[in-house]
């Protein structure tokens, strides 16, 4: 019977998924507010205790819609929630409108007809919505929108620049001033006999091949070709060698989070998604984080064509989109369809951005209340940051993205732990694209 | 209620061989009574049964459907044969995770069956504390799984990690990167996974070596046979059925390893440690791929079926 276990692994998981996925639902009814209108939709989200966002929508909705009630059906947090949620839409019991994470398995939902068709309500957005278009498919329909988009930014700690001596990032850096930066720092945080290091890249594949596919000329994830990842490799490897960066085998095998390692200053720098601003914000008012002075820059550009504040960053960032399953009613979809308007339009972003998410919609007033918010560095710079990005996707749309990211991620993790060249890394995994996926 | 039946029975020859099936069978002695204990029989396994079949027989018969298609989870699935199969050969991750999972099994079985041995003989004899150090030994088996990774994985960190710091105070010049070099990183998920196991298996040996007759060591004793002697002739061959066992347990668990291997390096760095049950957690519930995730999954029953079958018969012919 053992050895049926692992064979069983597929399936039965699935089964097991779906089971405990079902009881997630109903309990979540949002708050106390007037429920009893004629119509009620429900929406899926996860970890509703630490993630605040789909509750903050649904209240913000209902509150402008007392007819309509937005209840919440928790699914579990990380990659289990599309693994849970896959399993309830092939049931089909999945919520009426849900969260499509990321852009990687947007074309699963929407080849899997598992999306309604909501180019009406696209339409009807600001067309600066960030990451807007890269929901539009092939067929020209768009089947989500995307309510938040967290680009990738600069986190630097100013106390420890000043202490060092050396000059904050100001918006004309390319990655090679940021190498020297990062090396500077380390000299002087050595020569006082601190252990902090420059800056601290974390384990994912995106903190660094996502900035080169956005910015590297010529990259492209499906051309089979990855020479384009190279010179941000060398750069990567060549500070961790010299100690101005921590070691990715000491974050593997200690699992060391960025949270950490900025927020207790081991490291002045560290590129990151905007959503680290509202938690180390947290943190830093629970006493998780040290007390200091912290700014947002722009992250560092492939060359000066890019830099400085008259120009616009070009950064990456996956947006997390909101689509209406097929399966609803259909006496609800109007109400479906004016529930995602309203989540992705101003009254949502200004819902989100009042507890710190970055809105996919950020203009002025929205930005306004984002970094109103107690904490959030006001300087200039900060605010150029947040708002004036070119935001490339970190998960382009199409069917073989999956495969290749898993990869790249290989590959990743093979280079950056010295185990094998830049090259050959690099040279493996376009064998592999070649032979598994078909490009090249 | 409860009467048994005695009624005009046909003669007992009615159901000879050759003879028609027909009526005769219609009521025959006692039948009502061995129904009974049937249904008695089937109601006591049936709670275990109804979990089986819902949670592992079912899927495992759909599986072997599906590794037919071309399933993505939604909708029908599209029959494609043995497509699946045909790019099992072509796939190169496959042929990696495949080598992977032969390269941890080959030496986690002797190993830890030589481990956990030794264990069990050590701690077989009258000494003081000896189940206080049992259950040191079977600890790590019930310790989580995710807290070893973690814990071994910062024991192994090759800056700062103690096995380091100890082989630099041995002499060793380049001590091994352990997890975070693609050479060093299945060794290193080997020595964790026998350092898990061997507590168990110990306690099975521990159990097999009460079942050796002390009177075959007296009459090896007499026979002048020392320690070696007696231990290579008495207690191996009698030990015989249990290290059957405990070789087609580990075999099994040693093909479908998984848990640790996710935890602790998550197959890398590259590919170092990518086993089967990884690739078919990849293949399914990462890229969606259930059919060729399938594809993948029957062949590793089939390979531990077909290891299995061999070590049955193999151990048939050494009975013999």
């Amino acid at each position: 019977m053992k050895r049926t276990i692992p064979t069983a692994l597929g399936a039965s998981a699935a089964v097991a998924l779906a089971l405990t996925a079902c009881s997630g639902g109903g309990d979540a009814a949002g708050g106390g507010e007037p429920a009893d209108g004629p119509v009620t939709l429900t929406l899926a989200g996860w970890s509703l205790a630490s993630t605040p966002e789909f509750q903050t929508i649904a209240d913000a909705y209902s509150a402008e819609n007392p007819d309509v009630t937005v209840e919440v059906v928790e699914y579990p947090a990380g990659n289990d929630y599309d693994t849970a949620l896959v399993a309830d839409l092939a049931a089909g019991t999945a919520p009426d409108v849900y969260i499509i994470k990321n852009l990687k398995n947007y074309l699963t939902f929407q080849t899997g007809n598992q999306l309604l068709d909501i180019s009406d309500v696209a339409a009807d957005l600001d067309p600066a919505t960030g990451g807007l278009e890269h929901y539009e498919v092939e067929d020209g329909g768009t089947y989500a929108v995307p309510y938040r988009q967290d680009s990738w930014v600069l986190f630097y700690n100013q106390d420890l620049f000043e202490q060092a001596g050396v000059a904050v990032p100001d918006g004309s850096w390319t990655w090679d001033d940021y190498a020297q930066a990062a090396r500077d720092l380390t000299a002087a945080f050595t020569a006082e006999g601190s252990s902090a290091v420059g800056t601290y890249q974390h384990n994912w594949q995106s903190t660094l091949q996502g900035f080169a596919l956005a910015q590297a000329p010529g990259a492209d994830l499906f051309g089979g070709d990855y020479s384009w990842l190279a010179p941000y490799y060398e750069r990567s490897l060549a500070l961790q060698e010299e100690g101005a960066q921590t070691d990715y085998g000491t974050i593997t095998t200690n699992s060391l989070t960025y949270q950490a390692q900025f927020g207790t200053q081991q490291a002045a720098m560290l590129p990151m998604g905007t959503w680290y601003a509202a938690t180390l914000i947290t943190q830093q008012e629970s006493g998780e984080a040290d007390d200091f002075a912290w700014g947002v820059a722009p992250i560092p550009q492939h060359d000066s064509s890019t830099t400085g504040t008259d120009a616009t960053p070009v950064t990456f960032g996956d947006p997390t989109g909101m689509g209406i399953n097929p399966a609803i009613d259909d006496a609800k979809v109007e109400a479906a369809k004016d529930f995602v308007r309203f989540a992705v339009g101003e009254g949502g972003a200004q819902a989100l951005a009042e507890i710190g998410i970055t809105p996919a919609l950020l203009n002025d007033a929205v930005l306004d209340a984002y970094l109103g918010l107690e904490g959030m560095p006001t300087d200039e710079l900060s605010r150029f940051a947040f708002q004036e990005h070119d935001t490339k996707p970190e998960n382009p749309v199409a069917p073989e993205t999956a495969a290749v990211q898993n990869i790249l991620n290989d590959a990743h993790s093979a280079i950056m732990s010295g185990s094998v060249s830049v090259e050959d890394g690099l040279a493996e995994a376009e064998n592999r694209v070649a032979s598994e996926v078909g490009i090249g | 209620m409860a009467t048994i039946a005695v009624d005009e029975r046909p003669p007992a020859g009615a159901r000879g061989p050759g003879g028609p099936p027909g009526r005769s069978s219609r009521r025959r002695p006692g039948s009502r009574l061995k129904r009974r204990n049937t249904l008695i029989g089937w109601s006591f396994i049936l709670p275990n049964f109804v979990g089986f079949a819902v949670l592992t027989l079912v899927p495992v018969i759909t599986l072997f459907y599906l590794s037919l298609t071309s399933w993505n989870v939604f909708g029908a699935a599209e029959w494609v044969g043995l497509d699946n199969f045909a790019r099992l050969l072509r796939d190169g991750s496959y042929h990696t995770a495949l080598t992977n999972t032969v390269y941890y099994a080959a030496f986690h079985i002797p190993l830890t069956l030589a481990a956990s041995l030794g264990l069990a003989l050590l701690l077989n004899r009258k000494l003081r504390g000896v189940a206080f150090f049992r259950t040191v030994a079977f600890f790590p088996y019930i310790t989580s799984i995710v807290a070893i990774a973690v814990v071994w994985n910062m024991l192994f960190s090759p800056e700062f990690g103690p096995v380091n710091q100890f082989l630099g105070a041995l002499g060793v010049e380049n001590p091994p990167g352990w997890t975070t070099s693609a050479d060093w990183s299945m060794p290193a998920v080997i020595l964790v996974s026998i350092w898990r196991d061997m507590g168990y298996y110990m306690l099975l040996f521990l159990a097999g070596l009460q079942t050796v007759p002390a009177e075959l060591y007296e009459a090896a004793r007499m026979d002048g046979a020392n320690g070696w002697q007696r231990f290579w002739n008495v207690t191996i061959p009698c030990l015989r059925p249990t290290t059957f066992f405990i070789t087609v347990m580990l075999t099994i668990q040693s093909f479908k390893v998984f848990d640790l291997i996710l935890v602790m390096t998550n197959g890398g760095p590259g590919q170092s440690t990518l086993v089967l049950s990884q690739y078919i957690y990849a293949k399914g519930f990462v890229e969606n791929q259930f059919g060729y995730a399938s594809a993948v999954a029957v062949s590793l029953f089939l390979i531990c079926i077909l290891i299995t079958i061999f070590q049955f018969l193999w151990n048939k012919r050494r009975d013999a």
